[in-house]
């Protein structure tokens, strides 16, 4: 800078025509194919101001453009077969990778900048769909579109509440990350669903191995991540409006999405809504399955040479009804559901909304604030969300208006992440993230709170390194944790119990990746997680539905070995330890000649896993009751996922996908409940498109689940009661778990699908359950009292402006 | 310059978060647990002479003590009673009987008993069969029976049990309801005698 200001000084030269002659900036970059990520070669990549400057991919995908005169550009790449993409570039980002989408692709390519694995540990995959299988699914719930993806299953209280399971864990056990910001509601709850549209999002992807280094506690089983539609600048302007109809629940929703983008500010505000009456199995209607739901949310990007902002904020409501003949006061109820062929309660279709039904909002803000220079950059965070949840069940007289659990959640969060500059053949980050949480109940419910009031705070510190030595790639992280909770609840006679508590936990991460000859690539990785115990495992205490359970710190044993209630215990007289899990995965993935294959085999075990078992019977003025009490123990995980795509001919695509969960409880030497089965799922694909369109493809899916054959003893409900009403109390002798009910069988599934575009319209037609199949899901909740849902016929347009 | 004036900006959004956050100590307000029953009582009253009154009480609530039926019911053989029910929540101290009453088209009593202890009813009570026979004595305002008050008259002497159960049927209490619609909100038996 100097020199140049001598220069002009003495020479009198004019600034702008020294710095044409100095055409010293460049760009690298490496473009993939937007679905299988493997490198393409031989792609044209030019420079659109300055003609005659530009590259060819080489084998790895990579080019390099030299002797640029500015340092701001666009650049267009293109390939026969692909969709063209034009990006605006400039040198404070370095090596932008761009995503091209084959032409009869309904996405557009894509181009990412910086560090493109979100969780920064490049030695566990990251699993994600199709776009053309995560356009279908956008429609679904999180859970639901998670869920399709392999080695990923779903725990749900009918189809309306559907949470994901990754690798056998779910709710505490698995972090969901919304827009890069940590999703914050009641996870703890089976029965809360995580509240995030896809429908707004631009991709949602899988870290299924303990990424908890970056991200904090909750990631034992692995980390979601939905991403925010790209933001792309000198895009001018873009839009999208969508239409879906579905035949069971007869429903109808919408979504519409606009951005513009200038040379430095990109603007993009989106909105979805849905509404859906009843739905229905192949034989009757499920009474009070309907929903309501709707969600908006805007977003700002600047960029000014190395500084980026980012603003975003998302509102969601949702109104869902819970099936009305799963509702029971008692066992003796409870049999009686169960028993019925028909859920007591069914009606003809209706769109009411009836109790029981759940009734939540979320909110969320987000700035983001980054600088880049010398080949690093740091990056500024600031979070706040809102969750507001109510759940009605049926209650007596007026009460039936008031939520029974009416529950305000505020999070705030900070975090500050620096990709330092290589060392050498090293690389990596480091960051510090606060945490700021407040729970309290709303009052005026009628009934004494289900959960404490608490605030947590959390600091933690990490740093993620990397060194590349060849075609291997060594991963080390590491990630200091300290909590503070402050809880204060309300036994059932309104007494006060107050605690504070303090964690403070030491993780770690270390995986290496070898990239073997051939496209072939294998990847493994250990690392450690945590999780504090949640305030519900603690201090639950009471009946819900037709079981009673008792936290860690509601019961104790006296001297005779029975159970006693009567106080609120602590970490002095029980100690509980935070749930630390180590998992190792490996990922060997493999490419030729368009096929493609992927192998992962894991094993995770959980030290002091918190889980439920039971523990007697209790006569009480509605009848007798089992109850559970929380007890932690050590728990061992392992699985294998499998998936295999195969090009057939240049028309024909054939998909096979598998996956495995074996599970113990190694304190208890016994199964768990709720891991789901064994499955494999085959999908059929024909993509030519005729003349008339630009494209279209012919999908079918075929599905088997198996039985869920490590499931525990069955007790049924009228045993339980015809053993108690003769003095026995079954649980005291053998407190192993048990079901109600077995598992139910292995089903076979079908679905038929075809979608198709011209122009700027896209058009689908889909069929689930295709020969409407009565069937049940072993980790659903309404097993026990329904079937699932019958055929489905799904019709949705598509505009894109 | 500029990346001072960010830093700035941003230690004084977390002083502030920092400062009116920690000050929330607030426990959750009491709530008036309006619906749990923990204590009923039956009240069985001749025409001559003291009434017969068992209770049972829930000692802990959702606690795993069980609930203990006072008893047996001891009743005189050949004798007409009026059988009255109360319900209480003795934790918060109210009478529950009074809301049941004013919500009598959302509740409904079912009993059941030893076959043909009583000589009227005859049978085993209606938990099993709606139709069976119970006399009931009192009258919602769709003109359905609730159970709160009834009539029986006991047959010879002998032993059996004798059951009471509280449906809740919102939008479901019909003249043909069975005692599996619904939820219960009571279901308690006693040992019945029927002795001089």
């Amino acid at each position: 800078m100097r020199l140049r200001l001598f220069i002009v000084l003495v020479f009198g030269v004019n600034l702008s025509a020294w710095a044409q002659d100095l055409c010293v900036h460049q760009i690298q970059g490496q473009v993939l194919d937007l679905d299988t990520r493997q490198p393409i070669p031989y792609v044209t990549v030019i420079v659109k101001e300055e003609p005659g400057k530009g590259a060819i991919t080489d084998a790895q995908g990579v080019f390099e453009i030299k002797g640029l005169c500015e340092k701001e550009f666009t650049l267009v790449v293109s390939h026969v077969g692909y969709k063209e993409a034009s990006h605006h570039h400039d040198s404070y980002h370095d090596h932008p990778t761009i995503l091209l989408a084959s032409d009869d692709h309904l996405l557009e390519s894509v181009v990412v900048e910086g560090i493109y694995n979100q969780t920064s540990l490049q030695t566990i995959s990251i699993d994600r769909l199709s776009s053309e299988d995560f356009t279908a699914a956008q429609s679904e719930s999180l859970g639901e579109l998670a869920g399709r993806i392999t080695g990923i299953s779903t725990i749900s209280t009918g189809q309306n509440v559907v949470k994901p399971i990754i690798h056998g864990l779910h709710s505490n056990r698995v972090l969901i990350v919304n827009n890069g910001v940590r999703h914050e509601f009641q996870n703890w709850g089976i029965e809360h669903a995580p509240e995030i549209d896809p429908s707004l999002a631009g991709s949602v992807e899988v870290v299924k191995g303990a990424a908890t280094v970056r991200y904090g506690p909750d990631a034992l089983g692995g980390v979601i991540l939905v991403n925010p539609p790209k933001l792309e600048l000198g895009a001018g302007f873009e839009g999208t409006a969508g239409v879906v109809a579905k035949s069971n629940g007869r429903s109808g929703e919408g979504d519409l999405q606009l951005s513009y983008g200038s040379d430095n500010l990109v603007v993009a505000v989106s909105g979805a809504m849905v509404g859906q009456g009843d739905l229905h199995t192949p034989d009757y209607v499920l009474t009070n399955t309907g929903k309501q739901e709707y969600s908006y949310a805007s977003s700002l990007r600047y960029h000014k040479h190395s500084f980026d902002l980012e603003g975003y904020y998302s509102h969601f409501y949702q109104s869902l009804g819970i099936l009305r003949g799963s509702v029971n006061g008692s066992l003796e109820d409870l049999a009686n559901a169960m028993e019925s062929e028909v859920p007591p309660g069914t009606s003809p279709f209706s769109y009411d909304l009836n109790n029981p039904r759940q009734q939540v909002t979320h909110d969320l803000m987000k700035l983001k604030g980054g600088y880049v220079w010398d080949n690093q950059d740091i990056s500024f965070q600031y979070a706040y969300q809102l969750n507001h949840r109510q759940e009605y069940d049926v209650r007596k007289g007026t009460n039936n208006e008031i939520p029974s659990v009416d529950l305000k959640l505020a999070t705030q969060t900070f975090e500050v992440d620096w990709n330092h500059p290589d060392l050498g053949h090293v690389n990596g980050n480091m960051g510090l993230q606060w945490f700021y949480q407040d729970n309290n109940n709303v009052p005026g419910t009628n009934t004494v709170p289900f959960v404490p009031n608490y605030n947590v705070m959390r600091a933690g510190l990490f740093a993620v390194e990397r060194l590349e030595a060849g075609s291997t790639t060594y991963e080390l992280g590491l990630r200091y944790d300290i909590q503070y909770n402050s809880v204060r609840g309300r036994a059932p006679s309104n007494e006060i119990y107050s605690n504070e508590l303090t964690y403070s936990q030491l993780t770690g991460s270390a995986g290496l990746k070898q990239n073997l000859k051939n496209h072939l690539n294998f990847r493994s990785n250990v690392g450690l997680a945590w999780r504090p115990p949640n305030v519900s495992e603690l201090y639950i205490f009471g009946k819900h539905q037709a079981s009673i359970e008792y936290g860690l710190w509601r019961y104790a044993y006296d001297e005779e070995g029975k159970i006693s209630v009567s106080e609120v215990l602590s970490e002095e007289n029980k100690p509980v330890k935070p749930e630390v899990g180590i998992k190792w995965i490996n990922t060997l993935e493999g490419e030729q000649d368009g096929n493609h294959w992927e192998l992962t085999a894991y094993t995770n075990v959980i030290r002091n896993y918190i889980y439920t078992r039971p523990a007697g019977i209790t006569n009480t003025v509605r009848g007798a009751f089992p109850y559970f009490i929380y007890d932690q123990g050590d728990a061992l995980f392992w699985g294998v996922d499998a998936a295999y795509r195969l090009e057939l001919t240049q028309f024909w695509k054939l998909e096979a996908k598998s996956s495995y969960v074996w599970a113990m409880n190694l304190k208890e030497r016994e199964t768990f409940t709720n891991i789901p089965p064994a499955r494999v799922d085959v999908g059929l694909d024909y993509e030519r498109k005729p003349d008339f369109l630009s494209s279209s493809r012919v999908a079918l899916g075929l599905s088997y689940v198996f039985r869920y054959f490590q499931e525990p003893r069955v007790i049924t409900v009228r045993e339980i009661l015809e053993a108690e009403a003769e003095g026995q109390d079954l649980f005291a002798e053998n407190n192993e778990m048990f079901d109600f009910m077995a598992a139910p069988d292995g089903y076979f599934l079908a679905n038929l699908s075809w979608s198709a575009a011209v122009g700027k319209w896209e058009w689908s037609a889909r069929i689930s359950n295709l020969l409407n199949k009565r069937y049940r899901v072993y980790t659903d909740r309404l097993r026990y009292f329904a079937d699932q849902t019958g055929r489905n016929v799904q019709l949705s347009l598509r505009y894109r402006i | 310059m500029l990346r001072n004036n960010w830093f700035s900006a941003f230690a004084l959004l977390i002083l502030t978060t920092w400062t009116t956050g920690c000050s929330d100590k607030d426990v959750p307000d009491a709530e008036n647990e309006e619906e749990i029953i923990t204590k009923v009582q039956l009240i069985f009253s001749p025409t001559e002479g003291a009434p017969v009154v068992v209770t049972a009480l829930d000692p802990d609530g959702d606690g795993p003590e069980d609930i203990a039926p006072s008893g047996p019911i001891v009743l005189a053989p050949a004798t007409e009673y009026e059988l009255f029910i109360k319900l209480e929540n003795t934790i918060s101290d109210e009478d529950i009987t009074e809301e049941v009453e004013a919500e009598g088209d959302e509740h409904l009593f079912f009993f059941g008993f030893s076959e043909g202890i009583f000589e009227s009813p005859t049978g085993d009570g209606n938990v099993d069969q709606r139709a069976d026979v119970i006399n009931y004595l009192d009258k919602d305002v769709d003109n359905l029976p609730i159970g709160l008050i009834t009539a029986w008259i006991t047959g010879e002497s002998g032993s059996g049990t004798f059951r009471v159960m509280l449906k809740h049927q919102p939008g479901i209490k019909s003249a043909t309801s069975e005692s599996t619609d619904g939820e219960s909100d009571v279901d308690i038996t006693w040992t019945l005698n029927i002795q001089d």
